[in-house]
Formats: structure tokens, C-alpha cells, sequence
């Protein structure tokens, strides 16, 4: 055991200052897996809220309200310019719309029932009807949002009725009768409000117990039965975590021949180990490589890309099954060819046709009927099958048997079939 | 120490070595002498179980067949080709073929420090191996085989491709292995080497062996006469002869405008055993 595990310290010693084979092994496929992953969820995850420009022409304390509540908004990006600069903004794409706030809407805000209502001013391409839309309701919602924390706080709604009340008095072009209603009105809603504050519902200043809401929403969660991925990452990163162990089984098939070629192979036949040793040795290297490779990339996709599986213990299965397996492969990589030169060709085109057909470079998903039933030949299919399967494709363990069984028994056959047919000395190669 | 007994190995129509008895006594350092393709590393490879031979056995006298893990332990080896791993250091290179060796703890601390100290690279046994001149490399190929103490040596072509100085100092290296009681088979192409070298020299050629002996006995039965060449009257004449002395002094002072003598070497053995030069 100690011999074999001398052996593995060296391959991973080896690998480790191999900057090529480092890149190729855990960079490479780290990179594809949040290429395709953000390339196919369309925007990174930053960008899912519209852009905006905010002009700010009123400059009163409502207005700035208005700005820090979009700005606090997830569903809006707001960058604060001038009207020109957010028009050319818009017009050269850099920003959906330009949202503008012209002089008088504090004014506008602050009365209610007489006067013109505030004016927003949206600017977009005519053509973007359906961001237009969007935009508009969720500035409505904002303006209404508003309104809301105004009649749930017993303290400002009456100060905001005696301002109203002041303003009624020297609000010109209204007449007189309907200046009149609207006093009573809001003579009688300053009763109703003094007369909560007066019941003792109102300890509270803050939200009085009568206070205004135009309805009490209560969530209950139900979670709904998903189908599929949850986002891009749940599929790119499986594929990553192939890519990965393609190429460390390939790297270490390669390390395997040019132990033989470089003669130190003969060395490592010296020492009194049998050569089932000296291959359980290399073995064990890219085992362990294929297993810590794995799952540094998996946590990568768990902590910064939302890849999170239904399973942990059906993830580390699936992956301690691919490891088993891609150890198999790697073994008759190295037996593939009588040359160095020949066990590189041969393997990467072995790779290459691995993963192409077993949903490496194309989704699984996304294949036609016929091509995901020819996949069933590749390993990598099996491979993603088992780890899609403990991430987002709900396999209870019933199911993930059969891919993780497939993967073992590929690593059993593999590497007794390399361990028979592979050459010990350059002379018989 | 060694004995190989009608060994004998082929790949397809090639017959690398052919009816091959050898016995290298302990302490011994014996020489295999032959040009390149002669069997030299086809017989290191048999002598070590690293080959099965199509006929033949291999022994280590007292302990068996190389092919026993067990016995194989008690065999260094430096190959012809630098089996050692660039982008480890000295140190872990040694380090790594002593565990594989059984060696550990304090004894492999100490085994490793002594065979940097024997090959002086010590000052850079930390440094990768990758950035090592051809010799310092050539050297630590030797340290390897060394490392865990072996009675047996087959030192397979081991100054191939080294400056004269690296050269040397693997010479140094070889007869102070020598002097610690080792047995030692040393493969060469190099005539020098093995008259310096060896006690024993075999010459071999197309998987024979051609002869077998001391180097002088080599010489005086294979070798041929030694050759005067004398300028005279502004023509050379080469004059084979038992005695060059007597016949230079038959030839007497007259006209004699210089001479030289050629005594035969291990060259000269070969050319006459095979008729061609050994480095043909």
C-alpha cells in the first residue's frame, strides 16, 4: 500500500508542475462549464435587470424618493445622467429606456384628488413595445408602493392631510364647489384618522392598527414540480466535470506510455513491486485526481453558479463512479497505440468521439431521438446521465444504479483489458 | 554472483542474444564490451527479469531468478536511457525510488542525503531535475541505482552523451562503488572505459559472445603484433612485430628519421574477432 501510494504522490507531484496538463485538466473544462453556461442562459446573472436611465428634472425631495426607490429595485439598473446623455444612451443601446421625472412631479405627488396627476416620461425604441409595457407597470407599482406606506403610517398620513388641506386653500383654477367637497373630505378622513390615533390604535405612531393597505398578502410556498435544469450552469457544469476527467484520464493514459518510452518504467519494474502495483499505482493517481478535480469544480458550481443537486451523496456516487470508470478508459487509452505518438493521436481522437457523442459538447437533451440512443455507446453519456441525475434530474437511487453500474463495470473491464494487453518494454511496443 | 546460462533472445527474425554463458564473480567489475546493436542492453534487460529470455536462465547465485521481486531488490540498475523524472527534484527522485524500495523513515533521509553526497549534487538536490546539465543527470541516474544498497550493479552505457569532466567524475563514482566490495557489469562501446574500468572484459557482437577475459590476456591473445612504423628516406613502413625494440634495434640508426610503435588495444581485439571497428 505504501508503495502504491508513493506512486500516486508522484503522479500527482508530476501533474501539479505540469502547467500544460494543469490547465488542461482543471482550467479548460472550469472555463467551458461557465462559458456555455452563461452563453445559454442568455445574460449573466448580473444583467437580468432592465437598464435604465434616470433623469431627475424636479430635483424635490419626492423625486429623489422616487430615484432611490427605483434604484433600490432588483427589477431595475438606474444610472443617473442628463436628458441628452440618456437619450443618446437609449439610442446607441447602451440602456433599454431613460425613465425622466420632469419639474413639478414632487408637486404632483404630494396632491392627490385635484390637479394633474405626476408625468413620467419613458423613452425606448418604439420597437421594444413589450419592454415599454414592462417598464411602465413596474413604475406603477413603485408609484403605488408609495401611496401605500403613505396610508399605512397613521403620523404622515395626517401630516399629509393637513398639508393637503393648506394647499386646497390656495390651489388655483379649481372650483369652488368641488374645493369645497374635497375639504370636507378631507376634514372628515383627519377625523377618521385622529379618532384611530385617539383608540389607543394608534401606541404605535408608526403603523396605525386602522392604517391604510389595500390588501394583506400571506405566501404559502409550493414548490413546484420542476422539469429540467434549473438554470444553464446545471448542464454545462456536468459537462465541465467531463471534460475534466476526459482529460485526466488522458493525461495520465500518456504519463503511463512515456514511463516506458522515457525508461523510467524499468526503474519502477526494479523495485520489488509487481506489476499490478505499479499500474494500481497509476490507478490510484488518476482516481484521486478525477475524484478532487471533480469536486473542486462542483463546488465551484455550488457557491457561485447555483448548481445546486437534489442529492449530495447520489452526486459523490455518481462522481466516484465516473472516477472508477475513466480509469478503465484510461488504461486502454494507453494500450491504444505502439508509440507515444500513437497512443496521443489515437486517444484524442477517442476522447473527442467520447464526448461527442456522449453529450460533452451538445446537451443530451438537445440531441435528436436517434443520436441519444447511439449515445448510450459513450461512457461520458453515462457519465453526465449519473451526475445530471443527482443534480436536477430527480434520480431516486433506484435509478442512478444503472449509469453508476455502467460507469464500474466500463472501469473493471478497462482496466483488466489494459492491465493484460499493456506493453512493458519499448521492445515490444 | 551472476550467472546467465545459455540465454538466448529473439524478437521476430532479429536474434538479439544468442547462446549467451556468463558468470560475473562477486566484487567483481566486469565489462560487456560491443558496438551498438551487439545484445549489450538486450542482456542487462535479461540479467534484471525485466525480459523473459526465449532459452536459457538467469541467476543470482544464492538467491534465485530475477524475476522474484525479492531477489530483484538486491540489484541496482542504471539504464542506458536517463530513467529518472525531470520535474521532480534530486531529492525527490531519490526519495521516491527508495520507498519504492521498501526504504523509510529515518533510513531514507539517510540514504538519500549519502547518495546525493556520493554523486555531489547536494548543492542542487532541490533544484528540478529538468534544469540539470547531461551530466548531472547521468549522475543522479546513478544515485537511483544506488540508493538502496544493492550488491549487484548493471551500469547499462552509463557516460553516454557526458563532457569529459561528468565522465570522470562517474568513473570516480564507479571504482568507489568498486572499493565498498560491489559487483559491478558495466556496458560499453567505449574501449577506453572498459580497459580502465574492468577487471573482466566480454566482447560482444550480433548477441554472441565473442571472447572473454582480462583486458591484457584479451590483447595478447586477439590483439595481434604490435606495429613499428618508421620514416625513412621520407617513406613510412609499418613493420609487424613480437618485439619492437629488438627489431628497431635490427633496423639499427641508418637513415631513420623517426618511428613510432601501435600496441594492440581492445579495438584492435574486436577488428580481429569481427572485422569491423567497434564504433562502426
Amino acid at each position: 500500500m505504501g508503495t502504491i501510494l508513493a506512486m500516486m504522490v508522484k503522479d500527482l507531484k508530476l501533474l501539479a508542475r505540469d502547467r500544460m496538463g494543469s490547465i488542461f485538466t482543471f482550467i479548460f473544462p472550469l472555463v467551458m462549464a461557465i462559458f456555455f453556461g452563461t452563453i445559454f442562459s442568455g445574460t449573466g446573472p448580473a444583467s437580468r435587470a432592465l437598464t435604465l436611465a434616470l433623469v431627475d428634472e424636479d430635483g424635490t425631495p419626492e423625486s429623489r424618493a422616487f430615484a432611490d426607490t427605483l434604484g433600490a429595485s432588483p427589477e431595475f439598473q438606474i444610472e443617473p445622467m442628463t436628458r441628452e446623455a440618456a437619450r443618446e444612451a437609449v439610442r446607441l443601446g447602451r440602456r433599454t429606456a431613460y425613465v425622466a421625472l420632469p419639474p413639478g412631479f414632487g408637486e404632483a405627488r404630494r396632491r392627490m384628488f385635484y390637479g394633474e396627476p405626476p408625468e413620467i416620461e419613458v423613452g425606448l425604441d418604439p420597437s421594444r413595445e413589450a419592454e415599454g409595457g414592462m417598464i411602465q407597470g413596474l413604475l406603477t407599482r413603485h408609484l403605488s408602493q408609495q401611496m401605500q406606506e403613505l396610508f399605512g403610517r397613521g403620523d404622515r398620513m395626517e401630516a399629509w392631510i393637513e398639508e393637503t388641506r393648506a394647499s386646497l386653500d390656495t390651489a388655483r383654477g379649481l372650483p369652488a364647489e368641488r374645493r369645497a367637497t374635497i375639504q370636507r373630505f378631507f376634514g372628515e378622513l383627519g377625523r377618521f384618522q385622529a379618532s384611530i390615533r385617539d383608540s389607543g390604535a394608534g401606541a404605535d405612531s408608526g403603523r396605525a392598527g386602522g392604517g391604510w393597505q389595500p390588501a394583506r398578502f400571506r405566501t404559502a410556498d409550493i414548490a413546484r414540480v420542476r422539469r429540467g435544469p434549473r438554470n444553464a450552469y446545471d448542464v454545462s457544469f456536468p459537462q465541465g466535470v467531463m471534460w475534466a476527467v476526459l482529460s485526466t484520464a488522458y493525461g495520465f493514459a500518456l504519463s503511463l506510455v512515456m514511463e516506458r518510452t522515457r525508461g523510467t518504467l524499468v526503474r519502477l519494474r526494479m523495485a520489488p513491486i509487481s506489476r499490478g502495483q505499479i499500474l494500481l499505482g497509476k490507478a490510484g493517481g488518476c482516481l484521486f485526481t478525477i475524484v478532487t478535480v471533480s469536486t473542486v469544480l462542483l463546488l465551484i458550481g455550488a457557491l457561485v453558479f447555483n448548481v445546486r443537486p437534489n442529492s449530495w451523496g447520489l452526486l459523490a456516487a455518481a462522481v466516484l463512479s465516473s472516477a472508477i470508470g475513466f480509469v478503465g478508459i484510461m488504461m486502454l487509452i494507453s494500450v491504444m497505440g505502439r508509440s507515444q505518438r500513437g497512443v496521443s493521436g489515437l486517444g484524442w481522437a477517442a476522447m473527442m468521439a467520447m464526448s461527442m457523442t456522449g453529450g460533452a459538447m451538445v446537451p443530451l437533451f438537445v440531441m435528436p431521438p436517434w443520436m441519444q440512443t447511439a449515445s448510450q455507446i459513450s461512457p461520458v453519456r453515462w457519465g453526465i446521465i449519473a451526475i445530471e441525475g443527482a443534480i436536477w434530474r430527480d434520480f431516486t437511487v433506484q435509478q442512478m444504479l444503472l449509469p453508476c453500474a455502467i460507469l464500474v463495470a466500463i472501469g473493471v473491464v478497462g482496466f483488466a483489458v489494459g492491465v493484460r494487453v499493456f506493453r512493458w518494454t519499448e521492445s515490444e511496443a | 554472483m551472476l550467472r546467465l546460462t545459455g540465454l538466448r533472445k529473439t524478437y521476430g527474425r532479429i536474434v538479439a542474444v544468442d547462446g549467451l554463458d556468463l558468470e560475473v564473480c562477486a566484487g567483481e567489475m566486469f565489462g560487456l564490451l560491443g558496438p551498438n546493436g551487439a545484445g549489450k542492453s538486450t542482456t542487462v534487460s535479461l540479467a534484471i527479469g525485466l525480459l523473459e529470455p526465449d532459452a536459457g536462465r538467469v541467476e543470482i547465485v544464492g538467491f534465485g531468478s530475477p524475476a522474484d521481486p525479492a531477489v530483484r531488490a538486491r540489484i541496482g540498475v542504471a539504464p542506458q536511457a536517463l530513467a529518472i523524472y525531470d520535474d521532480l527534484s534530486a531529492e525527490e527522485n531519490l526519495a521516491f525510488f527508495g520507498r519504492l524500495q521498501g526504504l523509510t523513515g529515518r533510513a531514507l533521509v539517510e540514504r538519500v542525503r549519502w547518495a546525493l553526497d556520493f554523486v555531489g549534487l547536494v548543492p542542487r538536490a532541490r533544484d528540478r531535475v529538468s534544469t540539470y546539465s547531461g551530466g548531472m543527470k547521468r549522475r543522479l541516474n546513478l544515485a537511483v541505482a544506488v540508493i538502496h544498497d544493492p550488491p549487484l550493479l548493471l551500469l547499462d552505457e552509463p557516460t553516454v552523451g557526458v563532457d569529459p569532466q561528468s565522465r570522470n567524475a562517474i568513473f570516480e563514482n564507479i571504482l568507489a562503488l568498486k572499493r565498498q566490495g560491489r559487483t559491478i557489469v558495466y556496458t560499453t562501446h567505449y574501449m577506453e572505459e572498459a580497459e580502465r574500468l574492468c577487471d573482466r572484459v566480454g566482447i560482444l557482437d550480433q548477441g554472441k559472445l565473442l571472447a572473454l577475459d582480462t583486458v591484457p590476456r584479451l590483447v595478447a591473445s586477439h590483439g595481434g603484433k604490435s606495429v613499428l612504423i618508421v620514416a625513412r628516406d621520407g617513406e613510412e613502413d609499418r613493420i609487424e612485430a613480437d618485439d619492437p625494440v629488438a627489431e628497431l634495434a635490427r633496423l639499427g640508426p641508418a637513415n631513420l628519421r623517426g618511428f613510432r610503435m601501435e600496441r594492440p588495444d581492445l579495438e584492435k581485439v574486436f577488428l580481429n574477432l569481427t572485422g569491423r571497428h567497434l564504433r562502426d
